[in-house]
């Protein structure tokens, strides 16, 4: 299933836009680098490992040699690829439940965007505009982005005990271990292969 | 203006879990149509005998409430045996048509909870004998066993009537090893002579059931079973999460087959039928619980989130002294009240599991609005679970002999009612049930319900304690499998209207 | 600039692939047809690839026509133009673009700077990269590390967003944490309610196998598949 590979799912999605519409976009993309809090829905969903935007202005197609014919487009294009946890169907719906009005945000400048309310359109617009993964590689298949950030706190947290309690005497030793597994005990689930998402897991070939 | 539903023409189960208004014993009778004519005929005299949602005893020209009940579904292929138009079955949802049994794999249902273990009726169904299908459902929910009677005696000659064009099928495991009965039976569990809530763990079941527009119930119910407001009220859910042709929680209608008239205030329900293994969960409480600060009946409520005598929610006692506090009220409260302090309670104070843990049952199968880590990150708070929830009938099977064993016949049917299978009951089960991932917990399961791993590939469940607690969380070990599927499928539960027409063959898709 | 967030980078990379044949296979699809060979997971060759988070290939074949319906800039206004002449009606629905090339497009992201992770990506799969890009536009150019890197910045795209939500730490950090992870919540499970001595001590073996500060100590590959 070239989309999948372990926990993390490959979205990618191309829709057009007006030329004269990127600014926009541009726009709106700088605020929400600039201001942190404008992502906060999209953390907490802790989704996603990575995801970016990408805007191919119409002219700005890579041109590398004069023997390759030049782009003559009429839109501009928006490129999305995202890496996240879960199925397709749990991904896009967690958007359009949970931020429907920051989907529009970033979307609503594109060719026959229907909104991320109500579903069924929108399923089908993504569904629509996506591209299959051709090839797919994480260096964690065993880790969700959650497990990620996860092993940092574990890791950052361990040290510092062990630096500061490590060779303490046993009972200060074991008043400090157990203070250490309260911090950590939202970071200790156990990772093993994914569950199968879908049923073309049996098409996997190889 | 309130929404109002025709209650005449939805089927009395999708509203009413019978068990709760003095129907104790129920028996659901499993049917294979040979000819799509005579399976029409026997449809038309079964509709006509069919329980609907009226509310009984009500109204000018009241209905009054019958001694037993019937209700029907089909699974796709009795939908084809009764030879609805082909346009119509490809308008049914790609899960529904293909049926629980090959969908086993992404819902966890392997090793011993596999197909190949299951009841021979649903071992052998949707396999290789198109003659061991299972087509349709019929339950008759009783007062009495004599009411149970009388109501099997009717429909067993309604099927004698159709001449081999209907048949029951066999297969079902019952007492005594006994492995083709022609009905699963199910009924409430007594204690001391008084029937209870109870299942064969020892919990109080049932509770929460989803309130949502234009079912007919106390206003005040809707707190803790509606949704979750940002200004901490409650509200009902949209009827279109749990019945087909009406509005859904967005802001759509949910996807259904053509004509409107085949599906509209219709709904899906997942059949399964449960097996638990009481003599390994009554151990695992006694191990564990014998180590765990707090004790056994504390770690008990852990499992689920409720404690297990009469259901106090952990949110509201997480220990045994706010237990006591919660059950004085509670033995001098009016029903209303009862009925909040059991399900009119948030994770609000509890977002870091202290009370109730993230791998607790209830938890995982109503988040209610625990997802939202941070607060207002979400349109709504209760975004991630407002479309993941499942109206659940059904009842306790079979009996414990020996609570040392797993072997034996005990366990529960539930019948999980949705709009959308893959939406709501199989997302449940693949992401909350079977994996952690939305809870912070990696691949750790519902301590209850969840697949958990031989000895290859333990399971683990972290029970957390307060951030100010000087303990720290409980890891649980090598959790057994407790609850192993035995059966089940996907059925279409149609409207009354549907079964009139569906039984006269003029269903009409253009 | 759009590609960085901390010490996490964003590569976007579209090579434009010549018109042409290999053996009676359209180039593209023979580059799609290689790119679907590849191992996966700890045999992918992007695992010998230092630094690299997730990435993804595939080949862009054409931009879709927009046939969908839904709500259009100006779009009221529109409707009420075209009652008085059908021209706006037309004018309206989405016009057909057309690629005139195929492209390979590679998604990246990677720990640290870019320069870097190409020069270290030639080192260790250089017959793969040339394997997958000989057919491009420009690639015959790309002799060494640094034509790589020059080819690369050629058909770089920079993104408007890059959201990082897990975090930017080196890769061999993230293995090095995910291991232990693992291990120290096995630990903690293992010994759960053993008494204060016997607990540090086996504390202290477990430290002393797990190694918690070095980096190049026991850890998980990448792209380990199996716990």
């Amino acid at each position: 299933m070239s989309n999948i590979a372990g926990k993390a799912y490959a979205m990618n999605v191309i829709t057009p836009i007006r030329w004269y519409m990127t600014w926009i976009n541009k726009v709106i993309f700088l605020v929400a680098q600039k201001r942190p809090s404008t992502l906060n829905g999209l953390m907490t969903l802790s989704l996603i490992h990575y995801a970016r935007w990408v805007i191919i202005g119409r002219n700005q197609f890579p041109h590398l040699s004069p023997q390759q014919p030049k782009e003559k487009l009429n839109y501009s294009y928006m490129l999305f690829f995202s890496n996240f946890n879960g199925s397709w169907a749990q991904y896009v719906d967690s958007f359009t439940f949970a931020i429907p009005s920051g989907l529009d945000l970033f979307w609503k400048w594109n060719i026959r965007y229907p909104k991320s309310v109500p579903l069924t359109p929108f399923h089908s617009y993504i569904q629509f505009n996506q591209i299959q993964t051709d090839h797919y590689y994480t260096a964690y298949p065993l880790a969700a982005a959650n497990d990620v950030k996860a092993a940092k706190r574990v890791k950052t947290a361990l040290i510092e005990f062990d630096t500061q309690f490590g060779n303490a005497d046993p009972d200060q030793f074991f008043k400090q271990y157990k203070a250490l597994l309260r911090g950590l005990q939202h970071d200790m689930g156990d990772m093993q292969p994914t569950p199968i998402i879908s049923l073309a897991e049996q098409a996997k070939g190889h | 203006m309130k929404k109002q539903l025709d209650l005449m023409d939805i089927q009395g189960n999708v509203l009413r879990a019978y068990g709760r208004y003095n129907f104790p014993l129920a028996r659901y009778v499993f049917i294979n149509i040979r000819d799509g004519a005579r399976g029409r005929d026997f449809l038309k005299r079964v509709t006509e005998r069919v329980t609907t949602a009226v509310s009984w005893g009500e109204g000018p020209d009241p209905i009054q409430k019958p001694l037993h009940t019937l209700n029907v579904a089909f699974t796709y292929q009795g939908l084809k045996a009764l030879e609805l138009p082909r346009a119509s079955l490809i308008g049914f949802p790609m899960e529904f048509v293909m049926g629980m049994r090959p969908r086993a794999d992404i819902l966890g249902d392997d090793k011993r909870s596999a197909p190949e273990h299951w009841d021979p009726i649903w071992r052998d169904s949707r396999h290789r004998d198109r003659h061991k299908d299972v087509h349709a459902w019929l339950a008759i929910n009783a007062q009495t066993p004599a009411a149970l009677h009388d109501g099997y005696e009717e429909l067993l000659q309604l099927v004698h009537d159709t001449a081999g064009g209907v048949l029951v099928l066999t297969g079902h495991r019952g007492d005594d090893g006994k492995e083709n009965l022609a009905y699963q039976d199910v009924h409430v569990l007594f204690e001391n002579g008084k029937p209870t809530s109870k299942e064969h763990f020892g919990y109080t079941d049932g509770i929460g059931d989803p309130v949502f527009e234009g079912m007919p119930s106390k206003p005040e119910r809707v707190v803790g079973r509606g949704k979750q407001m940002k200004d901490g009220t409650w509200a009902p859910l949209e009827t279109g999460e749990f019945i087909l042709g009406h509005r859904d929680e967005a802001q759509e209608y949910p996807s259904a087959p053509s004509p409107q008239l085949l599906s509209r205030n219709g709904t899906f329900m997942v059949y399964r039928k449960l097996h638990e293994n009481v003599g390994s969960f009554n151990q695992l409480v006694e191990e564990e619980g014998s180590k765990y600060p707090g004790g056994k009946e504390l770690l008990a409520a852990k499992f689920v989130g409720r404690w297990r005598d009469n259901g106090a929610p952990l949110v509201s006692a997480p220990d045994a002294t706010s237990k006591a506090a919660w059950d004085d009220r509670f033995s001098r409260a009016a029903p209303l009240e009862k009925d909040r302090m059991l399900s009119g309670f948030t994770y609000n104070d509890d977002m870091q599991g202290g009370k109730c843990p993230f791998s607790s049952h209830i938890r995982r199968i109503n988040p209610r609005a625990s997802l939202e880590f941070n607060k207002d990150a979400f349109d709504t708070p209760g975004a991630l679970s407002n479309r993941r929830r499942v109206l659940r009938r059904g009842l306790p099977y079979g009996q414990v002999n020996d609570p040392t064993r797993d072997d034996g016949n005990h366990g529960i049917v539930i019948m999980m009612l949705n709009a959308s299978i893959s939406r709501q009951f199989e997302f449940v089960q693949q992401q909350w049930i079977n994996y952690g991932n939305d809870f912070h917990a990696a691949n750790e399961k519902d301590i209850i319900l969840g697949n958990h791993g031989d000895d290859d590939a333990p399971s683990r469940a972290v029970i957390q304690v307060e951030p100010d607690s000087d303990d720290a969380p409980y890891i649980l070990k090598k959790i057994p499998r407790l609850v192993e599927t035995r059966g089940g499928d996907y059925f279409f539960v149609p409207s009354m209207t549907a079964l009139r027409m569906m039984a006269q063959g003029i269903v009409d898709p253009t | 600039m759009g590609n960085v967030s901390n010490n996490a980078y964003a590569l976007t990379c579209l090579s434009p692939i010549k018109k042409g044949h290999y053996s009676g296979t359209a180039y593209s699809d023979e580059v799609r047809r290689r790119l679907q060979q590849w191992g996966l997971h700890e045999q992918s060759p992007m695992a010998k690839v230092p630094q690299t988070y997730l990435t993804r290939f595939f080949v862009l074949d054409d931009v879709y026509y927009e046939s969908l319906p839904g709500t259009d800039f100006g779009g009221t206004w529109y409707d009420i133009l075209s009652i008085f002449s059908d021209r706006f009606r037309r004018a309206a629905l989405p016009k057909e673009d057309h690629l005139e090339s195929k492209y390979l497009v590679w998604c990246c992201n990677l720990h640290g700077d870019m320069d870097t992770y190409l020069r270290a990506m030639w080192h260790s799969i250089g017959d793969d990269i040339r394997s997958l890009w000989e057919f491009c536009y420009g690639f015959e150019d790309v002799k060494g590390a640094d034509t790589f890197v020059h080819y690369i910045k050629q058909c770089q795209l920079s993104a408007s967003l890059f959201f990082v939500g897990s975090n930017d730490a080196s890769l061999e950090e993230q293995l090095k944490g995910l291991y232990l992870k693992q291990e120290f919540s096995r630990f903690a499970a293992e010994h759960q309610g053993l008494p204060p001595a016997e607990l540090q001590q086996a504390y202290r073996a477990f430290i002393e196998r797990v190694q918690p500060q070095n980096l190049a100590g026991p850890s998980w590959r990448p792209g380990q598949s199996r716990p």
